[in-house]
């Protein structure tokens, strides 16, 4: 089932190291990527069908080809900002292959004629954020960043820069927002798709998987990435389970594997020998799926979607027959409730307001009205607020509520008995 | 009181000042180094780095509260950051909590009465493989039980 | 830009291709509940309260970050709609404390008045457990904020960031703890523009300290005027109470757009100005060695003095007066062959300006002494001031060290004869701005003994003369 394209080094011992990096292919993407016109490898990775790994999915290459290239300087962003609940996929990239993730931010901004790149690093990832600034020192000496990279008359300079605790500044306004040094507030949708903005210069975001899936494609050529996965999911993830699971962490695995196969047989099933209740896809904006739904899923765009649900970051939360699910909505809605920016009424408010009614229901002071209110309030987070925040907490509502409404409704029973 | 930057972050600022486009991006940067100089932001900082970017006081305070790891009062010698988030919610957060509390008779929020320790809740810190799961002084520590914690703990001087 | 026809609720309005939906049904009278959007802000986009149906589109959309298209069909009034404005509606009062009856903003709030167009009747913030703020923060500047009423649709913040550049109010922390503040106690200070934050608030979040709680705003009559504070003229409203059996009393100045001069704001200094023109700040009586004396009787003793002085009298003129008081005095100072100035020492303030509205030329009318032939020579002024034995002075401030008569707005510290002429609130009149604008004034202010203004006065002097 494992697959190794951005997990290829991960095993290798200090891997970290440039030394390490270069004499396990390390940069070798580098000769042919520079012989090669900036747009082919734009078209290559169009071909291949990359789609952004940052828990959007949206096709990498057409958002390459939104970059207008008559304003420099332009910029490649990448976001290692991974707060999403469940999450813990970008940091083993950090941690064991800073390089590749440094190669990849330059084939890529080569391809999109970036001038400058910064890495924008989730301030709680200290330690992966040494790494990387370390790996990123050993580049600069090797001239694998800076003028005239290996000759190639190509140029890139690349600066890390910490964030400082905002689950919001992963969504890709806010991070500029915050790169520019303000609060990260997510900014308004243009009406028409375009690239985003780094002090009014065109700036592209992308997750550090994306990036570091790059070198593969443009070495082995798209077929090659293609041949992994589905149609409509091609290639691989970094798929991660945590939660009640025997054995918790990160596996690269093609698209389109069976959910209960990657459970049962990489996770070693349920902890303790027990039932599964459900399982959160994708991280926790990802709406929950019932034991049942999971023994249909795959583990591709396409699947989860139908059912309602998504692939997200490919972070999986698993939970035991014994969970409770009024406990875990809370778990969740306390979550947002601390991370909505406040920007916007029906996110600022919504989000407080539904955490209070399950607060209410948890204390056995609930009824039919709280469930009621719930899901209107749920209503009105989704599609009327400024970024797709509030829409996922309504998601994340409306899943659980309509798949475990017994488990609410046995806490205002409580109450009366 | 007064506030400045100690000669190696004054170096790091004139580093940084070349690697941006504008120096309003050196906003986070500047407050982290404040922290990481005097223990947290105090307001002395906040003048400094507003005058510094020619930005209202204000202005960085609105900043400066947005996001949650800067600290506008001081925190213990040790800081523990325990994650309440949902994997390490279902693998056992709760009992590190309480462990904690027994052991030093706190809440989430304090700060032990000598000052050395204080107990945080954070959201999710990417670590959910290995949850329960905590950062002390910036540094994580995963599968995190009462008695690892405690050996942890004994570890310091 | 090229006029498109676009379709509200079935009717049809023209307006320019790619402008803001939000501003054009504003503009032509369809009422549309908005918090964060103002024209001169700015679209924000974060009340999320303007929203509207448009045909094609699946969701509802903001009308302010909606630019106007050929052919657009847009409702605001359909069921559909209606239920989102009032599923917003609802969170913004979640936190809300809904206590209108001890609200300053009560009858010009914008919560209360979209309350009462959206219906939404039926509450069920009992369900929540309100975030409990500040209720009376001191800014600074005379303004006061409540955190628990406050909208967050920074508004104020976005004043103070992009249009005065100080950027002294902030939205500090975040999610629903997300509140308006200073970082220094009472640093509001907006370079002497902080209390347009007040009239921009949509709700009763920020008041004036000066104000507050003094009169109920629906008792209040609005009238526009001209802050005479300096050569810019400022548009302004005039709030005031009719008193039955009294005078009218000013509560407060607030800015009227208008957009060749001040646009949406005006300066404190100007707005706080209105002390000088209501209860007794102003002279209502003529004096005399301290003490109130008839107007004939002031008339009298200003003839005496008048005959006295022979050819010795020399008038200075306020730049401040309206064209009509300035004409009427050119025509009288001509017909007595007496030698008038319009200089007026100390009417030039150097810390006063600024590059926004504030000028350092505090005379309302300068430009008009030109236009009237009335001299702006200061060596001449003082020439004649040296030779003078009495000078008649319009209200004109520039020390004197020969006997005086005065005509005067207010009350002055001497035993000089003082003759009272109304202020401009009380009359109608023009000035002309430093950049040439003639703009016209009426009279707002009733007294139960009104003082003439100077014109008036002149004429009647010239009858006893
Ligand atoms: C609330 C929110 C949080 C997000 N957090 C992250 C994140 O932590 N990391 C990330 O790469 N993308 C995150 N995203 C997605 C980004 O907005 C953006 O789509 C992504 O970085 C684009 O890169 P990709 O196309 O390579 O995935 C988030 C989006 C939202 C709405
Ligand atoms: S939806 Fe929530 S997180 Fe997104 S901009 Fe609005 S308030 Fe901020
Ligand atoms: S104080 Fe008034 S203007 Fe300022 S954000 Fe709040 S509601 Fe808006
Ligand atoms: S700028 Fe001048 S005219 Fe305008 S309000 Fe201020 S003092 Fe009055
Ligand atoms: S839930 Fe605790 S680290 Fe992710
Ligand atoms: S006025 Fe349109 S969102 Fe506030």
């Amino acid at each position: 089932m494992i697959q190794r394209i951005v997990s290829r080094k991960f095993d290798i011992p200090d891997a970290h190291r440039i030394d390490v990096a270069l004499l396990h292919g390390g940069y070798a993407t580098l000769s042919k990527a520079f012989a090669m016109e900036p747009d082919a490898i734009t078209t290559e990775i169009e071909r291949s069908g990359l789609r952004g790994k940052g828990g959007g999915g949206a096709p990498t290459g057409k958002k390459w080809r939104l970059m207008p290239k008559t304003i420099s300087p332009s910029y490649l962003v990448v976001n290692a900002d991974e707060s999403e609940p469940g999450t813990f996929k970008d940091r083993q990239i950090l941690q064991y292959d800073p390089h590749l993730l440094i190669e990849g931010i330059i084939v890529s901004a080569y391809a999109m004629g970036a001038d400058h790149a910064y890495v924008y690093i989730r301030g709680e990832y200290k330690a992966f954020h040494d790494r990387l600034v370390e790996a990123v020192e050993e580049a600069y000496e090797r001239g694998y960043l800076g003028e005239n990279i290996r000759n190639s008359g190509f140029n890139l300079s690349l600066s890390v820069h910490r964030g400082a605790g905002a689950y919001i500044c992963g969504e890709k306004s806010a991070l500029l927002e915050s790169l520019e040094g303000k609060r990260g507030h997510p900014r308004l949708k243009p009406a028409k798709p375009e690239c985003e903005w780094y002090f009014g210069h065109p700036a592209t975001v992308n997750n550090v998987e994306t990036i570091a899936t790059v070198p593969f494609i443009v070495q082995e050529g798209f077929e090659a990435y293609r041949a992994y996965g589905t149609d409509q999911s091609p290639g691989t993830m970094l798929f991660a389970m945590s939660g009640h699971i025997s054995r918790p962490g990160v596996y690269e695995l093609p698209f389109g594997l069976r959910m209960m196969e990657v459970i049962d047989e990489l996770g070693g099933g349920v902890k303790n020998g027990k039932k599964l209740k459900a399982v959160i896809p994708g991280g926790a904006s990802t709406p929950v799926l019932t034991a049942e739904e999971a023994e249909k899923a795959t583990l591709d765009y396409e699947t989860l979607s139908a059912m309602g649900s998504g692939l997200g970051t490919g972070g999986m939360i698993i939970m035991d027959e014994e969970s409770c699910m009024v406990k875990a909505l809370h778990n969740l809605l306390s979550f947002y409730r601390h991370e909505s920016c406040g920007q916007c009424t029906p996110c600022r408010e919504g989000t407080g307001w539904v955490d209070t009614l399950i607060r209410h229901i948890l204390a056995g002071r609930g009824d039919e009205t709280h469930i009621q209110t719930l899901l209107d309030v749920s209503k009105t987070m989704n599609g009327q607020t400024i970024c797709v925040f509030a829409p996922a907490v309504s998601g994340v509502i409306n899943a659980f509520v309509k798949k475990f409404r017994p488990e609410f409704e046995h806490y205002f029973q409580r109450s009366e008995g | 009181m007064s506030f400045t930057f100690n000669p190696i972050n004054e170096e790091k600022i004139k580093k940084l000042w070349g690697e941006y486009p504008k120096k309003e991006s050196l906003t986070l940067p500047m407050l982290w180094m404040a922290q990481y100089q005097e223990g947290w932001i105090t307001p002395e900082a906040i003048r400094t780095i507003a005058a510094r970017l020619e930005l209202s006081p204000s202005h960085l305070f609105g900043i400066a509260t947005f996001y949650t790891m800067f600290r506008l009062s001081a925190v213990g010698t040790y800081h523990i950051e325990l994650c309440q988030t949902l994997s390490c919610a279902l693998c056992g957060k709760d009992a590190l909590i309480e462990h904690l509390g027994k052991k030093w008779g706190i809440r989430p929020g304090e700060t032990t009465e000598d000052g050395r320790f204080t107990l945080s809740l954070v959201e999710c810190l990417g670590g959910c493989g290995g949850a329960p799961m905590l950062s002390l002084n910036e540094t994580y520590h995963e599968n995190v039980t009462p008695e690892s914690l405690d050996a942890l703990l004994e570890g310091l001087s | 830009m090229n006029n498109v026809t676009i379709t509200v609720n079935a009717q049809t309005l023209s307006a320019p291709e790619g402008s803001i939906l939000l501003q054009v049904l504003l503009d032509n009278g369809v009422s549309v509940p908005h918090f964060c959007y103002h024209e001169a802000l700015g679209v924000d986009g974060n009340c999320r309260m303007c929203m509207v149906e448009i045909e094609g589109q699946k969701r509802p959309q903001i009308a302010c970050n909606t630019r106007v298209k050929e052919g657009m069909s847009i409702r605001t009034l359909s069921d559909s709609i209606m239920a989102v404005k009032r599923s917003i509606l609802e969170l913004e009062l979640i936190n809300h404390p809904v206590d209108c009856p001890i609200c300053d903003q009560a009858g010009e709030c914008s919560l209360q008045n979209y309350y009462m167009e959206v219906g939404l009747y039926e509450s069920r913030i009992d369900r929540a457990d309100k975030v409990r703020k500040a209720k009376k923060v001191d800014l600074g500047s005379h303004v006061i904020l409540d955190q628990e009423r406050c909208v967050l649709c920074a508004r104020c913040t976005r004043f103070t960031e992009n249009i005065i550049g100080t950027g002294d109010l902030v939205i500090a922390n975040r999610g629903n703890h997300a509140c308006v503040t200073t970082f220094e106690p009472q640093g509001l200070k907006a370079d002497g523009y902080a209390m347009n934050v007040v009239d921009l608030c949509p709700v009763g979040a920020l008041t004036s300290g000066d104000f507050r709680f003094h009169q109920r705003v629906w008792f209040l009559k609005s009238d526009p005027s001209l802050c005479h504070g300096c050569a810019r003229g400022c548009s302004i409203f005039i709030d005031h109470y009719p008193q039955k059996y009294g005078d009218d009393l000013i509560y407060r100045y607030r800015p009227r757009v208008e957009r060749e001069v001040n646009g949406f704001f005006i300066c404190d200094e100007g707005r706080l100005s209105y002390k000088n023109h209501t209860g007794d700040a102003t002279l209502t009586t003529p004096r005399y060695s301290g003490t109130a004396i008839t107007l004939s009787e002031a008339l009298e003793l200003y003839h005496q003095k008048l005959a006295a002085s022979g050819s010795g009298v020399v008038a200075l003129a306020s730049p401040s007066l309206s064209c009509e008081n300035l004409t009427a005095l050119r025509d009288y100072c001509l017909q007595y062959a007496i030698p008038l100035f319009g200089v007026e020492r100390g009417s030039f303030d150097e810390t006063f300006g600024d590059d926004f509205l504030r000028l350092n030329d505090r005379a309302a009318n300068r430009s008009a002494l030109p236009l009237l032939g009335i001299s702006e020579d200061e060596s001449e002024m003082n020439a004649a001031l040296c030779a003078a034995s009495l000078v008649l002075n319009f209200d004109n401030q520039t020390p004197v060290s020969v006997d005086q008569i005065h005509f005067c707005v207010h009350p002055i510290d001497t035993r000089e004869l003082q003759i009272p002429i109304a202020p401009y609130t009380e009359q109608s009149g023009s000035i002309i701005n430093a950049f040439g604008k003639v703009q016209k004034f009426a009279s707002t202010i009733r007294r139960r003994h009104p003082v003439p203004p100077l014109h008036e006065l002149l004429s009647t002097i010239k009858g006893l003369a």
